[in-house]
């Protein structure tokens, strides 16, 4: 008849989540979380549906070679390109001026006129342009007496390769860091004020008076640890998975296929940070009498991760290798946060995420040991604020 | 089984709410842990049950140290309500009893059985908070007895409670008892419960003052109290006669004496009558309270010559 460590911890643990998944909040959450994640996909795609689109207006007829010329940058540059005709000068002014075209094309003067918005429109003009002097130059060419293969072999010199110079080897994903930085940092907040309320709540009920006369403290702590990390990791999975496929599935939103593994990285990161965190949290929530307390009993937990994730923000994403980014990035407190932002970065070896890892769960443990002492001895004190100093291990021999 | 605390002791902080506490449990027996607010009980209660881990001493079953895996045979009802608001009435008692190593089968079973007992059969399904508070304090009792515990401990669970109430729990509690379990209770009020227990420990100021049979403890003192039914303002005179005899409560119509064991209460009664009417008497053994103060201030005097004293009303 007597309940095993792991059976009662999975009693514990049911119990949480069956009570979490019945809560309005937590439903609410996960909606706005399933919501995010499937915008993440669709407002992309819808948005870039209407930024690439151009319409060029054109007096006269527009020879063919010109039109099967765009409509090949339209095709490389991916834009759907209209080409409208206008009976006159005034008309195609008309057309720029009124926004109904994005640029007109006349055959005044010796090689055309380009009319053009006074605010840029990108670089539409500049491909408009590009193809008419590149049509121009094939037919001089030709007329100098060039065979078609000479003609073709001229116009395909390469133009120079591209080298983005800077910090961060690729922006998108730069940007996917900074994303899953802020993801993490919401979520590890959210979940351990969870892994808190729940602890007060339990205290403040005097049901962990009962629990604790038939389960250990610690069976306590790590089933509710797991209960509240299983529905956080629930919420993650609402916002990562649609994003993700959305990601795979089309390439709306562009991204480097490093980035996907940024975020699942970030998945794993949540999970040590919240091994990490969750016990501390549920120490500090052992402090207090009343629920409405776990606020001011949490301030030195939310402090480091704030202070983590605004590392991670400025001092990481401005130089990823700095002394103090690398630093911050092994050091397990803030490694959850920092680690991932600047993993997102590109330029850090593998060595150094494999140690963070390593070093974070580490220390989840130690501290996890650490956090039972305090959990225990905080719950066994009711009936008013108990100060963290009354119950360090070792400060004192009672209980 | 036998339920022995062995000087237990106790602080918190600067407090000591245990002062080296002995105490014996016996099954069959429903005892009765007696003290005022402050005196240790819950202390005790938590200690006994492995909530907190005292200073010193030990807690016994059978003579020998009380193990995790025997806790898991006992049942504990907390003095403040400690059950889950949102989760329904039977719920709450299954979650209990797994907890206790039940199956999911026979707990949800027992659950039932326990409902009904209980008279919530028709609230199984109801979440706890939209119970009553009796009802509630009633589903907290079956959440200590879900698991047909060896050892059954409740704090104040007789506090606030309605007399038909009272009358029901001691019920469900005799029953127990008469099925050989070791029950105990805590209370403050000590005359509300002189009827319902057989034994009693009585603690103050964290450690034992008084502890046996009730019946023997309250005739043991040899003192006897009469009751005087006279005629409004009738003359007290004739108390004279009786310099032993001491005035507990004096009221127009109503005589209520202390007479210590030498003093023959008839004596006293043909006195009474021959000054004037008698119009009701009666003859009753001390009250538990009466004899919780006997017995503090015996303490207090045999206390008096140590060092500590252990009076020092630091346990609020």
């Amino acid at each position: 008849m007597n309940t095993t460590h792991w059976s009662g911890v999975r009693l514990v643990a049911g119990r949480t989540i069956t009570e979490g998944l019945a809560s309005r909040s937590w439903r609410i959450m996960t909606a706005l979380m399933l919501l995010a994640g499937l915008a993440v996909v669709v407002v992309p795609r819808l948005v870039g549906d209407d930024a690439t689109s151009y319409t060029l207006a054109r007096v006269g007829d527009a020879p063919d070679a010109l039109l099967s010329q765009l409509q090949a940058t339209a095709t490389a540059g991916e834009f759907e390109l209209t080409v409208v005709a206008v009976p006159d000068v005034e008309a195609a002014r008309a057309a720029v001026r009124d926004g109904d075209a994005d640029a007109a094309l006349t055959d005044e003067g010796p090689s055309g006129r380009l009319y053009v918005a006074a605010q840029q429109v990108g670089t539409f003009p500049v491909l408009v342009s590009q193809a008419v002097v590149s049509l121009t130059l094939t037919e001089r060419l030709v007329a100098a007496g060039l065979s078609p293969d000479e003609v073709e072999a001229i116009r395909a010199t390469p133009p120079p390769e591209q080298v983005p110079v800077g910090r961060v080897a690729d922006e998108g994903r730069a940007g996917v860091g900074f994303a899953v930085g802020i993801v993490l940092y919401l979520a590890l907040i959210l979940a351990g004020t969870t892994v808190a309320s729940a602890v007060a709540t339990e205290k403040s009920t005097r049901i962990s008076e009962v629990l604790l006369a038939v389960l250990r403290p610690r069976q306590l702590l790590v089933g509710t640890v797991l209960g509240v990390g299983a529905l956080a990791l629930g919420q993650i999975a609402a916002l990562v998975v649609p994003a993700m496929v959305g990601v795979v599935t089309s390439d709306a939103l562009d991204l480097p296929a490093a980035a996907a593994t940024d975020v699942l990285l970030g998945v794993v990161w949540f999970a040590a940070g919240l091994l990490l965190y969750a016990f501390v949290f549920a120490a500090l929530g052992a402090l207090v009498d009343k629920p409405t307390d776990v606020g001011s009993a949490t301030l030195p937990a939310n402090a480091v991760l704030i202070g983590s994730y605004l590392l991670a923000v400025t001092v990481t994403v401005a130089n990823p290798n700095s002394w103090a980014s690398v630093a911050a990035s092994l050091f397990p407190l803030s490694a959850p946060l920092v680690m991932p932002v600047r993993w997102a970065s590109g330029l850090v070896p593998g060595w150094q995420l494999a140690l963070a890892l390593v070093l974070t769960v580490a220390a989840s443990v130690w501290l996890a040991r650490f956090a039972a002492q305090i959990y225990a001895r905080g719950l066994a004190r009711s009936g008013r604020r108990v100060s963290l100093r009354e119950v360090l291990p070792g400060w004192t021999d009672r209980s | 089984m036998v339920l022995q605390a062995v000087g237990l002791a106790h602080s918190f902080g600067e407090r000591r709410a245990l002062a080296g506490l002995d105490l014996t449990i016996q099954p069959g027996v429903l005892t009765g842990l007696l003290g005022p607010n402050g005196a240790g009980k819950t202390t005790l209660m938590r200690a006994m049950l492995g909530v907190i881990q005292p200073d010193a001493g030990h807690i016994l079953l059978d003579g020998r140290p009380v193990t995790f895996a025997d806790r898991q045979r006992w049942g504990y009802m907390p003095q403040e309500r400690g059950l889950y608001p949102r989760m329904p009435a039977a719920e709450q008692l299954a979650y209990m009893a797994r907890l206790h190593g039940l199956d999911r089968r026979s707990a949800q079973r027992r659950a039932r059985a326990l409902l009904d007992e209980l008279g919530l059969a028709d609230r199984w399904s109801e979440r706890t908070e939209k119970l009553s508070g009796g009802m509630q304090q009633r589903l907290q009792l079956g959440a200590a007895l879900v698991h047909d515990p060896d050892v059954i401990v409740l704090d104040e669970p007789f506090a606030g409670l309605d007399p038909v109430a009272v009358a029901e729990l001691s019920v469900a509690l005799r029953e127990r008892v008469g099925a050989g379990r070791t029950v105990v209770f805590s209370s403050h009020q000590l005359d509300l419960v002189q009827d319902l227990c057989e034994d009693i420990v009585m603690i103050d100021h964290g450690r034992t003052v008084l502890a046996g049979r009730v019946d023997r403890l309250r005739s043991s003192t040899g003192r006897r109290h009469l009751r005087l039914g006279v005629a409004p303002g009738a003359p007290r005179d004739w108390l004279t006669a009786f310099p032993e005899v001491h005035v507990v409560d004096d009221q127009v119509d109503a005589l209520r004496l202390d007479l210590p064991a030498e003093v023959d209460p008839l004596a006293v009664l043909d006195a009474a009558r021959a000054a004037g009417p008698v119009t009701d008497f009666g003859l009753d053994l001390p009250t538990l309270s009466q004899l919780f103060l006997g017995a503090l201030g015996q303490d207090s005097s045999d206390a008096s010559g140590a060092p500590d004293g252990g009076l020092d009303g630091s346990a609020a």
